[in-house]
C-alpha cells in the first residue's frame, strides 16, 4: 500500500512505547463524578436535573438552553444522586457549571432502545446521534449530528475515519482500532449510510500498522456492502489534523475559511465512530470513553475506559498511580495541542483523549525565555498550512492585525508545530491564538464596510 | 506545575545548537587553513574570535543589555571573518574588522536576528576599503615552515587571471609555491579543489568546504537552495561571459561564500523562492564583478548586495493551504 501524507510537518518524539500494545483497562466505577454541563462546541446547555434528584446511568441531565442545532445533551455516567450543581474547573482551564453525582450503589440504567441505522430514516438516525450526546472525541467536541447533516448544496462523497493519532504519547485510538475494530467499522458504515456515500477510508499513521489486520478483518465482516478501506499515512505531526488528513487521502485542499464538506468529505475520529456504533447497537449514550494516561510521572501508564466526569485525582492508585513529586505539567490531551491544567481535580470529558503527566526531563527545556528570532525559517518548513509563522509573528508584534490576517492568521490550525521547532523558543502559536481572538473582536466591533 | 499553553514540549535544536553546528562545519577548513598558512592564520583566527566575543559582550553591557555570548553567534561571526581574510592581515586590523562587524553591522541594527547585512562580510568589506593593500597581500601556502616576512607573498589564482594571465600562469605560480609539479590544466584544477593555494584562510579547499556543507545539510542546519542556486548561476554566467566556469567555481571564495555566507539565517531570505532568487542574484553579481569590476573577486559584494534585497524577497511567501484567489470585482 502506498503511504500517503501532506507537505510540511514535524517529527516530534513519539513516546508511545509505554502504553503501546497494552490492553485497554476499564476502571472501577468511581464513587462520585463531576460532569460538566457543557461539553460541546456550540451554544450553551442548561441542567435538566436539580440537587437531590436521583438519576439513572444514561439519563439525560443537561440539554440546550435554547432550541438550535449547535447543542448536544449530557448524560449521567453513573447511577446516583445529584449532590451539587456548581462551577468547577474543567479541562479547558475554565470554570463551568458541573453536576456532581454521588453513586448510590445501583446500576440502574436509562439507555435508549437499539436502533437499526440501516433501516431507519436519516432524521431518526441524526436524532439518535444527538440524543446520545455525541461530539467529536478527538479533541474539538464538535456536535456529530451537525457534521453529518451538511446542507444539500454540499454533496459528500467520502467519509474518513481519523485513526492517525499524530499526537505524541497517545495510544487510545490505536488500542480502540485493535480491540474494537468491529465497532469502528460499524460506526463508519453508519456514518456513510447517514450521509449517503459508498466510500469510506480509515486513515492511520504507519506506526500503527499493528491495527491493520484487525481493521481489515472487521471490514470484511461489517462493510454492509460498501467500499471501506484502510489507508496508511506517514507518521508525521499533524497528520491527524482534519485538513492534513483530507489532503493526504483525497489530494484535495479544504478552501481557506471553508469546511471539509466543501471538498465533499466528512471526517470522524475512530473513538467517535465506536461511540456512534454503541449508540445504535446498545442505545448507549456517550457516558464513558477510552483515553491514555501516561507520561514519565505516571507509574502505571495505560489506556483506560472511565465514566465521563471521573476526576483524575479520585482514580485510586491501584488503577492509576501518579508520582506527584515529579509532575511538572499535567496535560489534558496530547503534548502538542492539549491543555495544561493547574491541579488534578479535573474531570474526564467527552473530548479527553489522554492525560500526560510530564516530568522535567520530558519537558526538556531549561529556560522558557524567548531568544531573538534568528530567521532560520524552521517554522515555515514545519507549517502544514504553508503559512510563514515568523512573518505573521512580526506583523502581530507590530500590531498589524489585518496584515497578519492577509498572510493567513485565520488559516492557522494551531497545531503548534512552529513553536515546537523554534530554536529561540518563540511562542508563535500562542501569539496566533491571541491574535485570532483580537482580530475577531476587532471585526465584530466594526460594522461591515460593504455588507 | 507549569501552566503554559500548548505545545508542551519542544525540539532540542536550539539557536545555540545551530550555531555549534556551523562551528563544527567550519572546523575542517579552519584547521586546514592553519595547516596551510601557519602562525599568521592561527593568530588571525584567535584574534578575530576574541575581538568578536569581547565587542559583543562589551557593547551589550554598555547599552545595559544582558550579554549573549553563550549563544555562540559572535564566535561564528569572528571565525567567519577570519576565514575570509588573508592570513597575513595585521592583527590590529583583524581586531578592528571584528569589532566593526559585531558593533556596527550587528548590534547597531538591534543585535542577533535584526541585522540586514552579513556581519562577517561587512567586516571584510570595511577592511578592504580601509586598508586595500594589506587585505590584498597574499601569503604563500607554506605552513609553519616559513618566517613571517613579506618574502612569502604571492598572487591568488583569480589575481593572475584578472591581470591577464592564463591557466598555465596559475600552474606556474603553484609550482613556485611548491604545491604542484605540473602546469597541466587538470593538475591546476586538482590543486584548486584540494586547496593548497594562496587565498583567504578558509576559502581555498573546495573539498573541505563541501564536507562542511554536507554536514550542515545532513543536520538540516542549512537549506540547499541559496548555495546551489548561487553556484549554478555563477557557473553558467561565467561560461556565458567567456570565462572558464570550472576555474571560476573552484578558485576564489565562491564556494565558501555560497555555503557559509549565503546561508546565514539572519541576512538571507526566509522563503524557498526567496532563497533561490537570492542565490541567483549573488552568483550573477559575483561574476559581473569578476568580469568587469575593479576587484578580482566579487563573492562578498554579491552576497552583501543581495542581503539588501532580502526584506523584499521575504515577501515572496508561498501560497497558503487552501488558498482561494480573490474574486474579480470584489472590494
Amino acid at each position: 500500500m502506498a503511504i500517503k501524507t501532506f507537505k510540511g510537518g514535524i517529527h516530534p518524539p513519539e513516546r508511545k512505547a509505554a502504553t503501546t500494545g497494552k490492553v485497554i483497562e476499564r476502571i472501577a466505577e468511581p464513587k462520585q463524578v463531576v460532569i460538566p454541563i457543557n461539553q460541546h462546541f456550540g451554544a450553551p446547555n442548561k441542567a435538566l436535573v436539580q440537587v437531590g434528584d436521583t438519576v439513572k446511568k444514561g439519563q439525560k441531565i443537561a440539554d440546550g438552553a435554547a432550541p438550535g442545532p449547535m447543542t448536544v445533551p449530557v448524560h449521567a455516567s453513573i447511577a446516583g444522586v445529584v449532590k451539587k450543581i456548581e462551577p468547577r474547573t474543567q479541562s479547558n482551564n475554565l470554570d463551568g457549571p458541573c453536576a456532581i453525582i454521588e453513586a448510590n450503589g445501583t446500576d440502574e440504567r436509562d439507555f435508549m432502545p437499539p436502533l437499526d441505522a440501516f433501516s431507519c430514516t436519516k432524521e431518526e438516525a441524526l436524532t439518535r446521534i444527538r440524543e446520545a450526546g455525541l461530539v467529536g472525541m478527538g479533541g474539538a467536541g464538535f456536535p456529530v449530528h451537525v457534521k453529518l447533516n451538511p446542507p444539500p448544496n454540499k454533496p459528500i462523497d467520502i467519509v474518513i475515519a481519523n485513526g492517525a493519532e499524530c499526537e505524541p504519547y497517545l495510544t487510545i485510538d490505536e488500542a480502540t482500532m485493535i480491540e474494537f475494530p468491529h465497532l469502528v467499522v460499524e460506526g463508519l458504515a453508519i456514518v456513510m449510510k447517514i450521509v449517503g456515500v459508498s466510500r469510506g477510508v480509515i486513515g492511520l499513521e504507519n506506526n500503527k500498522v499493528r491495527a491493520l489486520g484487525a481493521l481489515e478483518k472487521a471490514i470484511a465482516e461489517h462493510n454492509h456492502g460498501m467500499d471501506i478501506s484502510v489507508q496508511l499515512l506517514k507518521t508525521k505531526y499533524p497528520q491527524g489534523g482534519e485538513k492534513m488528513l483530507i489532503t493526504a487521502i483525497t489530494g484535495k485542499e479544504v478552501p481557506s475559511g471553508g469546511l471539509p464538506m466543501d471538498v465533499g468529505v466528512v471526517v470522524q475520529n475512530v473513538g467517535t465512530l465506536k461511540a456512534i456504533a454503541e449508540a445504535f447497537i446498545e442505545g448507549k449514550p456517550l457516558i464513558e470513553r477510552g483515553f491514555t494516561v501516561t507520561g514519565g510521572a505516571c507509574k502505571t501508564p495505560k489506556d483506560i475506559i472511565a465514566p465521563i466526569g471521573t476526576v483524575l485525582a479520585e482514580i485510586p492508585d491501584s488503577e492509576v498511580n501518579i508520582d506527584e513529586t515529579r509532575v511538572v505539567k499535567t496535560i489534558f490531551g496530547g503534548p502538542m495541542m492539549g491543555v495544561a491544567v493547574p491541579h488534578m481535580n479535573i474531570p474526564i470529558q467527552k473530548n479527553t483523549s489522554g492525560i500526560v503527566l510530564m516530568t522535567a526531563e520530558e519537558y526538556g527545556r531549561d529556560t522558557d525565555e524567548e531568544g531573538p528570532c534568528i530567521r532560520c525559517g524552521r517554522c515555515i518548513r514545519a507549517c502544514a498550512c504553508r503559512l510563514s509563522p515568523v512573518i505573521m509573528n512580526n506583523a502581530l508584534n507590530a500590531g498589524e492585525l489585518e496584515q497578519a490576517a492577509k498572510i493567513g492568521l485565520l488559516d492557522c490550525i494551531e497545531c503548534g508545530a512552529c513553536t515546537y521547532v523554534c530554536p529561540a523558543h518563540i511562542q508563535l502559536v500562542q501569539r496566533f491564538r491571541v491574535g485570532k481572538q483580537l482580530l475577531r473582536n476587532k471585526r465584530a466591533s466594526q460594522p461591515k464596510a460593504n455588507a | 506545575m507549569i501552566l503554559a499553553s500548548s505545545p508542551h514540549f519542544s525540539s532540542p535544536v536550539t539557536s545555540r545548537r545551530l550555531m555549534a553546528n556551523v562551528l563544527i562545519a567550519l572546523a575542517p577548513v579552519t584547521l586546514f587553513g592553519i595547516y596551510l598558512y601557519g602562525f599568521p592564520a592561527l593568530l588571525t583566527i584567535v584574534v578575530s574570535v576574541a575581538a568578536a566575543l569581547a565587542s559583543d559582550a562589551g557593547f551589550r553591557l554598555l547599552i545595559g543589555q544582558k550579554p549573549r555570548i553563550d549563544d555562540l553567534s559572535a564566535v561564528v561571526t569572528g571565525l567567519l571573518l577570519a576565514l575570509v581574510l588573508p592570513p597575513s592581515t595585521p592583527l590590529w586590523m583583524t581586531a578592528l574588522g571584528a569589532i566593526f562587524a559585531i558593533v556596527v553591522a550587528k548590534e547597531f541594527f538591534g543585535g542577533l536576528g535584526a541585522n540586514v547585512f552579513n556581519p562577517a562580510l561587512i567586516g571584510r568589506a570595511f577592511l578592504i576599503m580601509s586598508f586595500p593593500a594589506a587585505i590584498t597581500t597574499w601569503h604563500k601556502p607554506v605552513g609553519f615552515s616559513a618566517p613571517l616576512t613579506d618574502a612569502v607573498t604571492t598572487a591568488t589564482p583569480l589575481n593572475i587571471i584578472k591581470l591577464g594571465g592564463t591557466m598555465t600562469d596559475v600552474g606556474k605560480s603553484f609550482i613556485a609555491s611548491g604545491v604542484a609539479t605540473s602546469t597541466d590544466y587538470n593538475s591546476v584544477l586538482q590543486t584548486l579543489f584540494i586547496g593548497t593555494r594562496a587565498g583567504c584562510i578558509g576559502e581555498s579547499s573546495i573539498l573541505l568546504i563541501l564536507l562542511g556543507g554536507l554536514f550542515l545539510l545532513v543536520t538540516k542546519t542549512m537549506d540547499w537552495r541559496a548555495p546551489i542556486s548561487m553556484i549554478v548561476t555563477a557557473f553558467i554566467a561565467s561560461w556565458a561571459l567567456g570565462m572558464d566556469p570550472v576555474f571560476g567555481t573552484l578558485a576564489g571564495g565562491l564556494i565558501f561564500g555560497a555555503v557559509f555566507m549565503a546561508t546565514d539565517y539572519v541576512t538571507a531570505p526566509l522563503t524557498a523562492r526567496g532563497k533561490l532568487i537570492f542565490g541567483f542574484g549573488a552568483g550573477l553579481i559575483t561574476v559581473l564583478i569578476r568580469k568587469w569590476g575593479g576587484y578580482p573577486e566579487g563573492t562578498s559584494y554579491g552576497i552583501l548586495i543581495m542581503n539588501a534585497a532580502t526584506p523584499f524577497l521575504n515577501r515572496l511567501i508561498q501560497k497558503k493551504y487552501g488558498y482561494v484567489a480573490p474574486k474579480k470585482g470584489a472590494a
